[in-house]
């Protein structure tokens, strides 16, 4: 249970602040003087928040079933062909910025929540993939090799052996994925998502320092609660093999 | 490089037909009447008639049979006809420009559809895939991308490609796009050099004193958890106040938005990756070459300078690579702050709902990071073949 | 009993194995042996299917192979190979318990095995089943390998080069594991080595392969006395041949029995009932003498051997 508890207070700190963000305008008024709009209030702090943290969660699992699925298909007798090319796709599409795909996903299919969402799962499942590749394919073949000559099925063989023993390299992938996705759905805001990136946009084009570090340190305090949360997610995978 | 292999291969004839499927189905470009209206699309029949359709398809069906075909070499004969077509592919929109284009109209231009892209994004994945059946070494794959790059240049200097509406976007802001290219080059690399060094120095502090190692790891990873908008945004407010109480700073340019925290920023989204990798590297010098380095009565530098570090370069070189991708990639995103570079074409772009100002600013990024990582992996490898 | 019969495995060009005809009786130990590449491996492969052959027929208690399931003909042998192959996520006891568990034994019958194969292979149930794999030596290591290709009582064992990676005297005390789990239990076995003493050691017959094909399948003491080529002859060794076939057999063959057990003295030189006549040959060597007691398990001496007996073994 300790495990848990770092990341339970960052999620505390993040809601809390989410919620009593409104009430603290003296000390925004410190930092930005010369308007009396000191706090974002287009929509709610918890509306953006919800907003973001669905966009991240929705293109994580996407992404995670796409990038897991491709990975087992290609390390199959029958997707063996396709091996090099995925695997050099995964490498060669993380080159790609974040932001370029998000700005491309526009021409394909407009503002809005879609095409971030699909930019999300498109750049995210990369990082998965990779994971996957090396995960499955770093499997010690003596044992692959045994689990077979005693009797085990195929199937038996994926989901008994190697996907317990790849899980720890997929999960942190999933990881560094949610990571990436958290920082890219915050520049969603530019191409018309609603996400706790739309404060700092408002506030950069209006020259609103304060709007901006409300939407900073939230985004900040998501980032380290879903880090947290990961970190004890890793551990407890230790624990329980 | 045996490419007489017997066994057909299934990865490109599936591509290929993915592309016959998409760029039958989906448009090959459009027709605009000006910058904002969205245009009338054709398809690849529409738009290149009998014989851009015709050499198309069976382009495609040739691809299909000799990867199909146990015949000699044909990996050689596929990886030319590719590059080759690669290399022309924007002489379809040509084709197209002079069959559809109003003549009339001097605001009409030519858009790229989804069935162009999709067509050059299959050929690339054939192309890659016939290169790495040929185990093509890394002078031959950049060889390559700079054949197809300087096809593309070419034919997009051609005077029959004037109407695109993304070289129209260029046209029309020309030195602006030569003051973003210097802008996010000497970002990115201005922010990784200084990082390098920085990491340089942290690395050896804490191969020298072990107890340095987590609180200076766990400080660099904490600044790489704060996504990038959120960290350009909070140095904003410091950055400005500070430029407000030194008017001398104002005068270098620093000031709360622009350059300062961007640069700022990125030096410090740099020093996770140089770090890691600059000590994981040092320390990975296997103990027993250093100890002959030793033993055979090198000094403490000379063992550094002449041992530890050649071995440790490749992985130092990883590092370097990683983060001038990685810097590449959120200079871009710094253009919200005022820092120039191509993202300012990206977001005004966007604000304008003009597709092709976006397209002006995100494939050059996109290209400087290809180009980028090309440039170091084959640096790299020339380090370890010494 | 395990009928091969004009077995020939080819990869692209080149032929692994060459049209065998090699039959295992049941409770047999049939140990394959030859150099790396001979195709020893590739034959045992095929027994279980983990390669399909090219072509001829491989019975299995007269069933052809191909016609049952692969997974239930797998499960219905053991397989134990050299680098174990444990899985690394899963106790001891677990990996063990494999086969038993893809079978659907019940918890207490898979659990009971566990613990009986265990104290047979020389482990500790209470503080080894719960060990990982990366806490184990090489040596409980492949105990544990054995164990759990034994555990879902098989009729059939194949065995590829299970003690090639352990240090020497490791391989020695499992090989007499082998030899004392064999005697109790009479499983019909095929076994790879390229170690012809442990071939000699173990074996009820062996089938000597080189390049794909089988040149000799005799008993070791066949095989050593009637060498069929130069190649044969060759693995076995021309020098110490002797000394081998007087490890082949024990002192409580040739010995003269006394009518009954006799007091020995404490301290004196002496042989055990169940060392090989090659430790007899050496012993008489160091101590410079013609006969010496041979003693049983409990200490009293049962008989006396001398030294032109065994010098008549070879003839």
């Amino acid at each position: 249970m300790r495990l848990w508890l770092t990341p339970v207070i960052w999620i505390g700190s993040l809601c809390a602040l989410a919620a009593l963000l409104p009430t603290m305008t003296p000390l925004f008024s410190w930092v930005e003087s010369g308007t009396d709009n000191l706090i974002y209030t287009r929509d709610s702090f918890y509306t953006l928040l919800q907003s973001h943290i669905w966009l991240v969660l929705a293109s994580a699992t996407m992404g995670t079933l796409v990038a897991v699925s491709a990975g087992i298909f290609v390390t199959r007798p029958a997707g063996r062909d396709f091996m090099p090319l995925v695997s050099q796709i995964a490498s060669i599409g993380q080159t790609v910025p974040p932001v370029a795909v998000l700005a491309l996903a526009v021409p394909a299919m407009g503002f809005g929540e879609k095409p971030t969402l699909f930019a999300l799962v498109l750049y995210g499942l990369l990082p998965i993939l990779r994971n996957t590749l090396a995960g499955l394919g770093g499997i010690n073949p003596a044992v692959l090799d045994s689990a077979k000559g005693m009797g085990m099925s195929s199937v038996q063989v994926l989901f008994k052996v190697e996907l317990p023993l790849a899980g720890r390299v997929i999960l942190a992938g999933i990881r560094t994925s949610v990571t990436i996705n958290i920082a890219t759905a915050a520049i969603g805001s530019t191409i018309g998502a609603r996400t706790l990136g739309d404060p700092v946009i408002a506030g950069l084009v209006n020259g609103n320092t304060a709007y901006v570090l409300q939407g900073a340190i939230l985004i900040g305090l998501l980032a380290l609660a879903t880090d947290g949360v990961f970190e004890a997610l890793e551990r407890a995978w230790d624990k329980l093999r | 490089m045996s490419s007489s292999t017997g066994l057909p291969n299934r990865v490109i004839p599936v591509l290929a037909l993915a592309a016959f499927v998409s760029v039958w189905l989906l448009n090959l470009g459009v027709v605009q009447p000006n910058r904002i209206v969205a245009g009338t699309g054709y398809g690849l029949f529409g738009a290149t008639g009998w014989l851009g359709a015709g050499i198309v398809s069976s382009l495609l069906c040739v691809v299909v049979v000799l990867a199909a075909k146990p015949i000699r070499n044909r990996f050689w004969v596929l990886a030319l006809l590719l590059t080759a077509a690669l290399m022309s592919l924007p002489l379809l929109l040509e084709v197209f420009a002079l069959r559809k284009l109003p003549a009339d109209s001097a605001y009409a231009r030519i858009g790229i559809g989804a069935g162009f892209w999709c067509l050059a994004f299959f050929l690339a994945l054939m192309l890659l895939e016939t290169l790495s059946q040929l185990k093509a070494s890394r002078r031959l794959q950049l060889s390559v991308v700079l054949l197809v790059a300087a096809g593309w240049w070419l034919c997009a200097a051609r005077e029959g490609l004037s109407s695109l509406s993304l070289i129209r976007e260029y046209a029309n802001r020309a030195d602006q796009f030569s003051q973003a290219l210097t802008a996010h080059l000497s970002l990115s690399l201005g922010a990784v050099s200084i990082s390098a060094v920085l990491a340089f120095g942290l690395a050896l502090a804490m191969v020298r004193r072990e107890r340095l190692r987590r609180p200076l790891l766990g400080l660099v990873s904490f600044m790489q958890t704060i996504p990038s908008l959120a960290l350009f945004g909070l140095l904003i407010a410091p950055l400005g106040a500070l430029s407000a109480a030194f008017p001398a700073l104002q005068a270098l340019g620093i000031r709360g938005i622009g350059w300062a925290p961007a640069l700022l920023a990125l030096i410090a989204y740099s020093l996770l990756p140089m770090v890691r990798n600059t000590y994981v590297a040092l320390m990975e010098v296997p103990e027993p070459v250093v100890d002959a380095g030793r033993g055979m009565g090198m000094s403490e530098r000379q063992v550094f300078l002449q041992v530890k570090l050649p071995l440790a370069l490749p992985v130092i070189m990883e590092g370097v690579r990683i983060t001038t991708i990685q810097a590449i990639g959120l200079t871009a995103v710094a253009a919200l702050i005022g820092a120039g570079g191509f993202g300012t074409f990206i977001f005004q772009g966007l604000g304008q709902a003009a597709m092709d100002l976006v397209l002006l600013g995100a494939l050059p990024t996109v290209f400087l990071a290809l180009a980028a990582d090309a440039l170091l992996s084959a640096l790299k490898f020339q380090e370890t073949s010494r | 009993m395990i009928e091969l019969k004009g077995v020939t495995r080819r990869f692209g060009e080149a032929v692994a194995v060459d049209n065998i005809d090699l039959t295992i009786e049941t409770g047999e130990v049939c140990v394959l042996v030859g150099s790396s590449g001979c195709g020893k491996s590739t034959t045992l492969r095929m027994i279980n299917r983990l390669l399909p052959r090219t072509s001829g027929e491989i019975l299995v208690d007269g069933e052809d192979i191909n016609k049952a399931d692969p997974e239930a003909l797998r499960l219905n042998m053991g397989y134990a190979i050299q680098s174990t192959g444990l899985f690394p996520h899963w106790t001891v006891a677990r990996n063990i318990g494999v086969v038993p568990t893809l079978l659907k034994w019940p918890v207490q019958k898979r659990d009971e095995r566990v613990t009986e194969l265990l104290a047979l292979l020389g482990l500790d149930p209470e503080t080894d089943a719960r060990k990982y794999p990366h806490q184990l030596s090489g040596g409980q290591a492949q105990r544990v390998g054995v164990a759990r290709a034994l555990a879902g009582d098989p009729n059939i064992l194949l065995m590829d080069e299970p003690f090639g990676a352990l240090d020497a005297i490791t391989r020695e005390n499992l090989q007499q594991e082998m030899l004392r789990i064999q005697r109790q239990l009479n499983k019909t076995t095929v076994f790879v080595t390229h170690d012809i003493d442990e071939a000699l050691k173990l074996a009820s017959r062996i089938a000597v392969m080189d390049q794909g094909r089988i040149i000799q399948h005799d008993t070791p003491e066949a095989i050593l006395r009637r060498p069929a080529s130069a190649f044969v002859e060759n693995l076995i060794g021309k020098g110490d041949r002797g000394l081998k076939l007087l490890a082949l057999r024990t002192v409580s063959d040739l010995m003269e029995r006394h009518p009954e057990p006799r007091h020995s003295e404490p301290g004196s030189d002496s042989l055990n009932e169940s060392d090989s006549l090659r430790i007899a040959l050496s012993m008489m060597l160091w101590t410079n003498t013609e006969k010496l007691p041979v003693l049983d398990a409990t200490g009293a001496e049962v008989g006396i051997i001398n030294r032109e007996q065994l010098m008549k073994v070879g003839a």
